[in-house]
């Protein structure tokens, strides 16, 4: 979950999860670096970045870790969404197949018990609107059942990218515990509470 | 203190008291003996040197009271002159100790091997004067030397390591009355010196890259460095040093010394703790610091009674480069005891690693555990190509000698030779294809060059029977064939990002993409339970860029996969055993990191997934990953070398890791962002070096042998 840190300023675990190939990769590549690339290679193991945006008075750091997609590497996700803040499961508008995978994610995110995790749901590559197989209202709809935040994105036009990151980093504080008291910043910028490891189940 | 220039001027006579300045004299000299060319050839040694070129010298630089601490004890040093003589265009170091009576014995000695030594008996004969003509550098040219580094701690006395282009070290010299940096600013006039851009603190001397004459003088240094677990001397050494009390007396045989001599030993020390007036902090560190220095000398001295005559008879001190970097001088600080090379298998005296059997008989020694709190080889998490274990790697095998591999009808005559050469040198670009086939197992070693013809044709015609398959399924059929489509799908989602940047796979429509698609769906179908896996499209790049032909490449790959296929497992199972054998491993070869990973939470060791999983594919430029493969596949050391692969990098940047407290998510970052910036050679021998060391404790780390897939391990619901 976030940790609050001083001065309004919050740290928040985020987690990519999606069928390979559906961009999580490159959706926080173009977030971070602004890059994109054509042939974005398909992710091992797991890759870690780190992003701050504002919003309002609050700057929310994101931790984002970018997982491998394939169902193989399946048993690998739990290290990787356990005490994550905030998750983007991402499918491709292009493939039904990865739209099948993004609701098995959400499921089994919902199932792992973290009632204050933000939840997106992306439909990336939306610039490939000609070979479109996931129509919008499939997705509005299964978000809105679900209550996750839905959002079309394409990395490759950085359409709706930041917007992605945003609107979780303005969801996030209201599902923040209690917030930070104002007066007891002992560091502006640094952390006030210990770093989690990343096995933590809070 | 002199400045500089004093040492520069042959005529200028210094005021300090270290600082003599000779006149130039002239002397007949033997160029073989000063140019060390006795190092790399075994027919020049010593004992010939006897007539050559006459020559005048200039001593361009000279410096009393460097030291070599050879013992636990502060004060017991061995004190020399330091000196940079220029003769012609060369420009050679030598570093002389002192005789009993403190002279420094020194005149017109470094040029003749026969009066390396002192001549005259000493006072008080053994070990002593043993370890005066250890340690003495004799002559070593500037173009042998590779880097200089320098240590300037700030509790204890200023010292360099002088490394040489063989991978081999000097220990380390003490500047006792300071002047590190007048002696660097000197050799700065008679050699290109630049700083090393991984660490400031490390001179490279000369750095102008020749690989011919690098791989020349490797070629010529038989096992010149052994790790220390090769260390143990060899029976009939231990019997000859107890029997000849006046062994290394003789400068020919400097270095076959025993640790225990007649009385005792040699380590019978005679303490003068009297005579040495630092009493402060720095004499407990320069203890540990000499501990060290003995131990370097100890496994010195068997390696060369146990390997290389020539380098004993050149005087030559060859060490371990790794081995005398002392441990850092921070006592005060709450850190980690890190661990090294050296530093303690369980239940071995740290330090002592190469002699641990006979700890027991140094019962005047201190406990050498306490050694523990400090690193034989700090430098390694450094990315200092110059500081790493052992020589340079030998050249990569071609084709000449390639054909010596092969009988008459073209069978691989000796194929643990070829396995070890591949492992020691790698293979050339050209050679690949051939050699490759072997090492994957495609090609048996035992077949002649017809009955591979014939193997080729059959493996052709078979390919096309797999291959066509899955073409043959038509589109209606595809539509009832989920798990084909999907696989399809999933190989072709990841062939079109598969080193797209390399030329060989650059551009629309390029064949070679098509040619990776068709053996990864065919393989898919040859081995169904496995199926298609992220990770396989990088195993097999690589394999059809050298292979340049589908079906050789197919029928690699498929050798390579019967190898690796429990990476791919659905339950991890053959990952989760490798990361477990990691961290055996980082336990065994460094404990302190091991310990640190435990602090943090991070032994599961997955920051190391993608290196495990396909073999450092994504961590190297695709060049160096041909030579690491065929130098795992050679399977020479360990079958599993990648896991020493994996702690030679860790132990590369340990300190960083520690340093920085990086915890699991840092961790994972530094490690994903070392992709491309690791240096293989160096890696590759810290690795071996680390195999070696490890030796059977490093065996009981390694993986079972894997499970064949079955039907728990295909892909479930997702195909």
């Amino acid at each position: 979950m976030a940790t609050p840190g001083a001065g309004g300023n919050l740290q928040a675990k985020l987690v990519l999860l999606g069928d390979m190939g559906a961009g999580k990769s490159s959706l926080v590549l173009r977030f971070v670096k602004g890059q994109f690339f054509d042939y974005q290679e398909s992710t091992i193991g797991a890759a870690f970045l780190t992003q701050t945006v504002a919003v309002n008075d609050v700057t929310v750091k994101f931790e984002i870790w970018d997982t491998a997609g394939q169902e193989r590497y399946h048993s690998l996700a739990p290290m990787y969404y356990r005490g994550a803040a905030a998750a983007i499961v991402v499918y491709d508008i292009t493939n039904t197949e990865s739209f099948t995978r993004a609701k098995n994610w959400v499921r089994e995110l919902q199932r792992q018990g973290n009632p204050n995790l933000v939840i997106a749901l992306a439909g990336n590559k939306a610039d490939l609107a000609s070979k479109r197989k996931v129509e919008t209202e499939e997705g509005q709809s299964y978000a809105d059942e679900n209550g996750l935040f839905f959002i079309e994105t394409s990395a490759k036009s950085a359409q709706n990218v930041n917007e992605v990151f945003y609107e979780i980093a303005r969801k996030l504080p209201k599902a923040a515990p209690a917030p930070q008291p104002q007066g007891l910043n002992l560091n502006a910028q640094g952390r006030t509470q210990p770093k989690r490891s990343c096995c933590s189940t809070s | 203190m002199c400045s500089a220039e004093l040492f520069l001027n042959a005529t200028c006579v210094a005021s300090s008291e270290e600082l003599k300045i000779y006149k130039k004299r002239s002397f007949e000299a033997q160029r073989q003996s000063t140019q060390h060319a006795a190092m790399a050839s075994a027919e020049s040694s010593g004992e010939q040197a006897s007539s050559g070129p006459t020559g005048t010298y200039e001593v361009v630089y000279i410096k009393d009271n460097v030291s070599v601490h050879p013992s636990p004890l502060a004060n017991e040093r061995i004190s020399g002159r330091l000196k940079l003589i220029k003769q012609g265009q060369s420009v050679f170091l030598t570093w002389i100790p002192y005789n009993q009576s403190g002279i420094a014995d020194d005149s017109g000695l470094i040029l003749s091997p026969s009066e390396g030594a002192p001549v005259t008996p000493p006072q008080a004969p053994g070990r002593k004067d043993k370890d005066r003509n250890l340690y003495t550098i004799r002559a070593v040219s500037l173009s042998e030397i590779r880097s200089i580094r320098r240590h300037t701690p700030t509790l204890g006395w200023n010292y360099i390591i002088v490394v040489l282009t063989t991978g081999l070290a000097f220990p380390p010299l003490y500047f006792h009355n300071g002047g590190v940096k007048e002696f660097l600013g000197v050799l700065k006039e008679h050699a290109l010196l630049v700083r090393s851009a991984e660490d400031a603190n490390v001179y490279l001397v000369n750095d102008i890259q020749d690989p011919l004459q690098r791989s020349l003088t490797s070629l010529d240094l038989p096992e010149a460095v052994t790790p220390v677990r090769e260390l143990e001397p060899l029976e009939e050494e231990r019997v000859s040093a107890q029997e000849g009390p006046d062994e290394g007396g003789s400068a020919l045989q400097p270095l076959v010394v025993s640790r225990r001599g007649p009385e005792g030993g040699v380590l019978d020390r005679l303490p003068q703790k009297h005579v040495d007036p630092l009493r402060d902090a720095s004499i407990h560190i320069l203890t540990q610091f000499s501990k060290v220095t003995r131990f370097v000398r100890d496994a010195t001295t068997q390696l060369s009674g146990q390997n290389d005559r020539p380098l004993a008879r050149s005087g030559m001190l060859g060490l371990p480069e790794r081995a005398p970097v002392p441990p850092p001088v921070a006592p005060a600080v709450q850190r980690q005891p890190s661990a090294g090379l050296g530093e303690a298998l369980p239940g071995r005296g740290a330090g002592d690693a190469g002699a641990g059997s006979r700890m027991e008989e140094d019962k005047d020694e201190p406990e050498l555990s306490s050694l523990g709190a400090f690193e034989l080889v700090d430098g390694l998490e450094e990315e200092s190509p110059a500081l790493v274990w052992g020589r340079p790697r030998p050249p990569p095998l071609g084709a000449e000698e390639w054909a010596t591999f092969l009988d008459s009808e073209g069978r691989v005559s000796d194929p643990a030779g070829l396995r070890k050469r591949v492992f020691h040198g790698g293979v050339e670009p050209d050679m690949r294809r051939e050699v490759w086939k072997f090492l994957l197992g495609y090609f048996p070693y035992e077949s002649t060059r017809a009955e591979r013809k014939a193997l080729q044709a059959n493996k052709a015609k078979e390919y096309e029977v797999l291959k066509g398959q899955w073409q043959s399924v038509s589109e209606d059929q595809a539509k009832k064939f989920a798990k084909f489509r999907e696989r399809k799908s999933r190989v072709d989602k990841d062939v079109v990002r598969t080193d797209r940047t390399l030329p060989f796979y650059a551009g629309d429509d390029n064949p070679n993409v098509e040619a990776l698609r068709s053996i990864l769906i065919t393989y898919s179908f040859y081995n169904f339970d496995l199926g298609y896996c992220q990770g396989m499209s990088d195993l097999l790049s690589p394999i059809l860029y050298v292979m340049d032909d589908e079906v050789d490449a197919f029928w690699c790959f498929a050798a390579l996969m019967e190898r690796m296929a429990s990476n791919f497992h659905r339950d991890q199972n053959g990952m989760h055993s490798q990361l477990l054998s990691l961290r055996k491993l980082v336990k065994l070869l460094d404990p302190p990191l091991d310990d640190y990973f435990r602090q943090v939470d991070c032994l599961n060791y997955f920051f190391c997934f993608r290196w495990i999983l396909i073999h450092f594919k994504r961590e190297f430029e695709y060049d160096n990953v041909l030579r690491l493969w065929e130098v795992l596949w050679s399977r020479y050391l360990s079958d599993h070398f990648h896991l020493y692969v994996c702690v030679a990098v860790l132990k590369r940047h340990r300190r960083k890791i520690m340093d920085e407290q990086m915890e699991f998510d840092t961790l994972l970052k530094f490690i994903n962002d070392l992709s491309g910036r690791i240096e293989l050679e160096g890696t590759l021998r810290d690795a071996e070096a680390l195999c070696r060391y490890a030796g059977d404790a490093g065996v009981a780390c390694m993986p079972p042998a894997p499970p064949p897939t079955d039907e728990t391990q295909i892909e479930g619901p997702e195909g």
